[in-house]
């Protein structure tokens, strides 16, 4: 223990006599470990929004669809292009004979459209929502001022849009649009509301620039032939596995899918999404400390480097350490201390490099980071481990030295 | 000191050779020396250079071992001993004085001092107070927080024999301690070995400088690996007499 404080005393020694070039050489750890921290924060920070914006999809809901969602691997869309497409037959099916559902909400949406005013437009990339007024209940989207459509509006297809934030921000730059008139696709729309602002996906994609409007309508400008996506909500939390299982047992007999042919329609719920999303993560996880252990290794020959110079330069010191009685290992510890520290102040400068930028990213791009702490501990230990590996060759070199010759060098 | 002083001697060497291979060829930098050091002797080992006088001094130092014969210091045969054991030894029994100070440029005199008291393993406070002692006897506790390079030449060797003095080996073994140093800084340390040969410390001083080594009560001419004198430093020195051998030998 005296000897490892000795060793510290010497080390820390060291690295403030040369402070410029101990910060030069440490570098490529500085850079790694500030890497691997960013990282780790985003993906987390990803990752708890994941959770939290999935979260949204109301309570005790699923939603059936045609394609898989997003997924994260390849998708082989030829096949899933065959699938009979979901339709307002299925929605009412399923309202009739599941007793287990509360809500069914049939849905469709068609993404970069432009919505314009005598007055201004917005950029070609509004996501358009067709629905039915029972969408509030199954999404947990809100009106911050107007309403939105009736069943009414929604049955006779009036044309009538519930503006997302964004757009409204657009078209109607300080005034309520509530009452004025937009165009989709040539035809007038009469604003009734404006939606709560939801804030972005994941932190990239705005869920505010968007409209709702009837289904009806919406099947009117787009087509009725497209598949429908199908919220459907349990009439109670318990009873969330039951309907969906009632729901898939209805849909298989309906689309004709025989016993031992898997689903030919996709459920997803908050778990499933979040379950794909958690396996990127993993796969980000293990690129990332690929990535760190690469510049790890390149700041690992940056130690290498600074202890050969150093025992080169401090032959003499050794030699007459070695004299007055310092033991091979102890000349051993005290650079091996020496070089491990030296990494290891890398390490936390790196953390704190790192920080640094996951601070930067959260305020400039309002994107939430969160670094866990384990990433950090894994950081340092690293960088303990990159400055023992590269730094017991040039320690078992100079704990080698002849004292006397060592005593004689210049 | 160490105590247990008897009849036999503090330094025995027997028939010591020492065999160095230089690109094929062998030099025999020691061709059987032998020699007896008692304790509280003050000795000089003198000799040109090319003598083999600092290849004995890096065997008698336990810098090196000799390739064949017997060296026995303070009762322990360290002809044969490993690296790590001749640290200890060299830690325990040997205060080195060399000519150039070796002194650890980055540290303070203090902690200098301290060095072979670190590598025995005394505690911290131990060491500051045993060192901060060593360097009141060589005058120079007023400038123990400076660095090697804030001292003179004379006060850096005062601080390279306290040291040597520090950890209270058997001997002190000092390498051409005057050698670096002009001639009224180098009386100043002679005087000051007188006092530590008073004080009852075996010294051994290796040097060409016959002026020196006429100043030790007994001195050892070394000559192409052998001794050829053995005797009074005054006499061996400036070549009085012939005092080969028998004077002081086993």
């Amino acid at each position: 223990m005296r000897a490892f404080l000795d060793n510290l005393r010497l080390a820390l020694g060291t690295f403030f006599g040369n402070p410029l070039r101990s910060l030069l050489t440490l570098l490529g750890i500085v850079i790694g470990v500030a890497t691997v921290i960013t990282m780790m924060g985003l993906i987390e920070g990803l990752r708890l929004k994941v959770n939290n914006d999935l979260g949204r999809m109301g309570a005790h809901t699923f939603q059936v669809t045609k394609w898989p969602a997003g997924g994260f691997g390849r998708i082989n869309w030829a096949k899933y292009a065959k699938r009979k497409p979901l339709e307002m037959d299925d929605v009412r099916a399923i309202e009739q004979s599941c007793p287990s559902v509360g809500v069914v909400a049939p849905t469709d949406d068609e993404g970069g459209q432009k919505i314009a005013t005598a007055a201004n437009e917005t950029q070609p990339s509004v996501q358009v929502y067709g629905t039915q007024t029972n969408y509030t209940l199954t999404s947990g989207v809100s009106v911050q001022s107007g309403r939105y459509f009736n069943d009414v509006e929604a049955l006779d297809g009036r044309q009538v849009v519930v503006l997302g934030t964004d757009v409204a921000d657009v078209l109607f730059p300080g005034i309520d649009p509530v009452g004025h008139e937009v165009r989709i696709k040539g035809r007038p729309f009469r604003v009734i509301g404006v939606l709560q602002r939801r804030g972005s996906m994941l932190g990239m994609f705005s869920m505010d620039n968007q409209v709702m409007m009837p289904l009806r309508v919406f099947q009117q400008l787009y087509g009725k032939s497209r598949s429908l996506d199908i919220d459907v909500q349990a009439k109670d939390p318990e009873l969330f596995k039951k309907a969906q299982n009632e729901v898939t047992t209805l849909l298989r007999r309906r689309r004709g899918v025989e016993a031992n042919v898997p689903n030919d329609f996709e459920i997803h719920t908050n778990e499933s999404v979040t379950a794909s999303f958690n396996q990127l993560s993993i796969v980000i996880t293990i690129a990332g400390i690929g990535v760190c252990l690469l510049s790890l290794v390149v700041g690992g020959i940056g130690i290498l480097n600074i202890m050969l110079v150093s025992v080169m330069e401090r032959t003499r010191e050794i030699g007459v350490r070695k004299a007055l009685g310092a033991k091979k290992r102890r000349i051993l510890g005290q650079f091996a201390t020496e070089a491990v520290l030296l990494a290891l102040m890398g390490g936390a400068m790196g953390v704190g490099l790192g920080f640094g930028l996951v601070f930067l990213v959260d305020w400039v791009l309002r994107f939430p980071m969160s670094v866990p702490p384990w990433a950090v501990g894994l950081a340092l230990v690293m960088s303990c481990g990159v400055g023992l590996l590269f730094g017991i060759y040039p320690a078992a070199r100079a704990a080698r030295l002849d004292p006397v010759e060592a005593m004689r060098a210049d | 000191m160490s105590d247990g002083g008897n009849a036999s001697k503090l330094i025995e060497v027997q028939d010591i050779t020492r065999v160095f291979h230089v690109g094929g060829e062998e030099v025999r930098a020691l061709r059987g020396v032998s020699f007896g050091i008692s304790r509280g002797e003050w000795v000089a080992i003198i000799g040109q250079s090319g003598s083999g006088k600092s290849t004995l001094m890096n065997v008698l130092g336990c810098l090196d071992t000799p390739s064949s014969g017997r060296y026995t210091l303070n009762g322990k045969d360290v002809s044969r001993m490993s690296d790590d054991e001749l640290a200890v030894i060299r830690n325990e029994e040997i205060g080195f004085i060399f000519q150039t100070f070796q002194l650890l440029p980055r540290e303070t005199a203090l902690a200098n001092v301290e060095l072979p008291l670190v590598y025995r393993g005394i505690p911290a406070r131990e060491r500051k107070a045993r060192a901060t002692a060593a360097l009141e006897k060589v005058q120079l506790a007023h400038r123990m927080h400076h660095r090697p390079n804030e001292l003179s030449g004379g006060q850096r060797q005062r601080v390279a024999i306290a040291r040597a003095l520090v950890a209270e080996p058997s001997m002190l073994l000092a390498d051409e301690p005057t050698g670096n140093l002009d001639s009224a800084t180098g009386e100043e340390i002679v005087r000051l070995f007188a006092e530590l040969h008073q004080a009852g410390n075996t010294l051994v001083l290796v040097t060409h400088e016959p002026k020196l080594a006429a100043r030790c009560p007994r001195a050892i001419r070394l000559s192409d690996g052998e001794v050829v004198a053995d005797g009074p430093g005054r006499e061996v020195a400036l070549g009085i007499g012939q005092s080969v051998m028998a004077a002081g030998g086993t």
